[in-house]
């Protein structure tokens, strides 16, 4: 208690702060609720990679590394995963260099428009993915919108979809969003009279950006393609739907295992395969990051 | 001019390019609705409500919508209750443990949905909480839907001047009184807002709905995705324009309550 009066006295509130005991009964609901349906379950898929599948039934309570060794030494789980990152990166690079432009103007813009920009941008956020990956297979079907444009020409029939470059046209479309926000919070801070004090002073339009703006907005970069990438790598839905099974990524392969070969031990250590390489992957990116970002500063 | 240094035009046009390439599939799954051909065709050939009519037809897609909005209901009220209550404490009771307690709030947004919902399946199954019925959906779209709750409602606490409360306080009202007649009417839009996105976000949830769900109990993103892997009807294009209305009109109402901006932290459904 002793630890809580200090901190309560070092805030210094205008009002001598009272007692109540009970305002703790305001945390205690979520905090069970969270302990018991997020703490726990993922503590237990932990548990669970570590078990043994039988030949009969879900899984029996032995200790095994199998899981692992199966995850981590099949040559067909390598290549998913190759794809899988792949193609988070492709996306978080295709998302940066459309977000960043989105970005600059809608922190650059009047205040009138602002509000209606911001609209446009996070409404879709809030339109289901499903309706979303419905309407590029409307345009990029066989006979879609552009084939069938294409094709009134006397053009070929264009795949489009069903492949990786479906997939990415679905993927970039949902999280140029997050990105574009990601690097506006950052832009929206600097100052515009600092590229204008730059072309003040003989600067060129394009080195006054490269010199100023563009490294100040490094940490809105940064933030934006961690996010892009992390929610790409976990990505389910546009796989499948435009996709369709040509093209696998881990996701797919872990509801697989998961909820048609019911083999929940194996499904659990694939899924920490993926969530430890991918946070492998952030903390060398992050590292990388500091580095710019110091060497920017300078 | 002023708000021009690098661009001009070439930045307006790419930027227009870029907000059709966002709203392109949204506006082309609701004009195919309207469609009055047999197939998906853009444009339309010619206007009718018969999808619409095909869509109130069909037992399973009813059924589902209906699901997903008692579910959705049921969700935002557990959700924004425990999250309110917990933005609450957080920002006003926490003190050193503020920062530890906002990152344990806001984690189950920072954990991708898929692997949320495996962890759910198995725990429920283990515990015997099971999988049937409306139970696990409950609590797993609870579960995602709480940081919207808590963010929004944060976000109106961080302006929020104590002096009214103390004001009130001072005058001998109890500190619930002071809570229902002072606190609750000016965070009131926050929360309205949070309960709006939990509304939303379990509508349209996925992942942990693909885990959860259960025979005769399937949301509408589910049995929309599970037609579109088979056929390819302008029923689904019907279904989803519903699903688009139900989202605009969340977003005009945010929009009146807090400002959009007010929620652009960045972070996914």
């Amino acid at each position: 208690m002793a630890g809580v009066d200090a901190a309560v006295s070092a805030q210094a509130p205008a009002v001598p702060a009272r007692r109540f005991p009970w305002v703790v009964l305001l945390i205690v609901p979520i905090l069970i609720f969270l302990l018991i349906f997020f703490v726990i379950p993922y503590v237990n898929m932990v548990y669970m990679s570590f078990l043994v599948k039988p030949a009969e039934g879900a899984y029996i309570k032995q200790f095994t590394l199998g899981n692992y060794a199966r995850a981590l030494g099949d040559p067909f789980y390598w290549k998913i995963l190759r794809n899988t990152f792949w193609y988070s990166l492709v996306t978080t690079v295709i998302t940066l260099v459309l977000g960043y432009p989105l970005a600059y103007h809608i922190a650059r813009v009047s205040r009138r428009w602002r509000g209606l920009l911001l609209i446009l941008l996070i409404s879709p956020l809030l339109v289901s993915v499903i309706v979303r990956s419905f309407g590029w297979m409307i345009i990029l079907g066989r006979v879609g919108l552009i084939n069938q444009f294409v094709k009134s020409r006397g053009g070929p029939e264009l795949h489009l979809m069903y492949n990786a470059f479906g997939i990415i046209v679905g993927l970039v479309h949902v999280y140029l969003p997050f990105m574009a926000l990601s690097i506006a919070g950052s832009l929206q801070n600097i100052s515009p009279d600092l590229e204008r004090a730059a072309r003040s002073l003989g600067a060129s339009p394009w080195r006054a950006f490269w010199r100023i703006t563009w490294p100040l907005s490094l940490p809105g970069v940064f933030a934006g393609t961690l996010l892009v990438f992390v929610l790409a790598v976990s990505s389910y839905v546009i796989p499948i739907l435009l996709g369709a099974n040509n093209v696998l990524v881990m996701p797919m392969i872990i509801v697989q295992m998961l909820l048609d070969a019911f083999n929940w031990p194996l499904g659990s250590a694939l899924a920490m395969v993926l969530f430890g390489l991918t946070a492998a992957l952030l903390w060398f990116y992050i590292k990388l990051m500091n580095r710019a970002l110091r060497w920017s500063v300078r | 001019m002023k708000s021009r240094n690098l661009g001009g035009w070439w930045l307006g046009i790419t930027v227009a390019i870029l907000y059709l390439f966002l709203l392109a599939p949204i506006i082309i799954v609701v004009s195919s609705a309207f469609n009055a051909g047999e197939y998906l065709r853009f444009p339309p050939q010619g206007l009718s409500l018969r999808w619409f009519v095909r869509f109130s037809q069909s037992p399973s897609f009813v059924q589902a919508f209906k699901f997903s909005l008692w579910l959705a209901f049921f969700v935002t009220i557990a959700s924004t209750v425990v999250g309110t209550m917990g933005a609450l404490f957080i920002a006003r009771y926490a003190h050193r443990a503020r920062d530890a307690l906002r990152i344990l709030m806001i984690a189950p947004l920072q954990f991708p949905a898929i692997l949320t919902g495996i962890a759910l399946l198995i725990f429920f199954y283990a515990t015997g909480i099971g999988t049937r019925g409306m139970r696990p959906l409950f609590l797993g779209h609870t579960l995602v839907t709480l940081p919207y709750v808590f963010l929004t409602v944060s976000t109106v606490l961080v302006g929020f001047d104590r002096s009214l409360e103390e004001a009130a306080r001072s005058l001998g009202a109890g500190p619930l009184r002071t809570f229902w007649r002072i606190t609750l009417p000016i965070i009131k839009g926050g929360i309205i807002s949070g309960a709006l996105f939990a509304f939303i976000t379990s509508f349209d949830q996925f992942p942990v709905s693909l885990l959860l769900i259960s025979v005769g109990n399937t949301t509408l993103p589910i049995a929309l995705f599970d037609y579109l892997r088979f056929s390819f009807e302008p029923t689904a294009a019907a279904v989803s324009t519903l699903s688009v209305l139900l989202s605009v009109a969340i977003v005009v109402l945010i929009q009146r309550l807090v400002g959009l901006e007010s929620i652009y932290w960045g972070g996914p459904r």
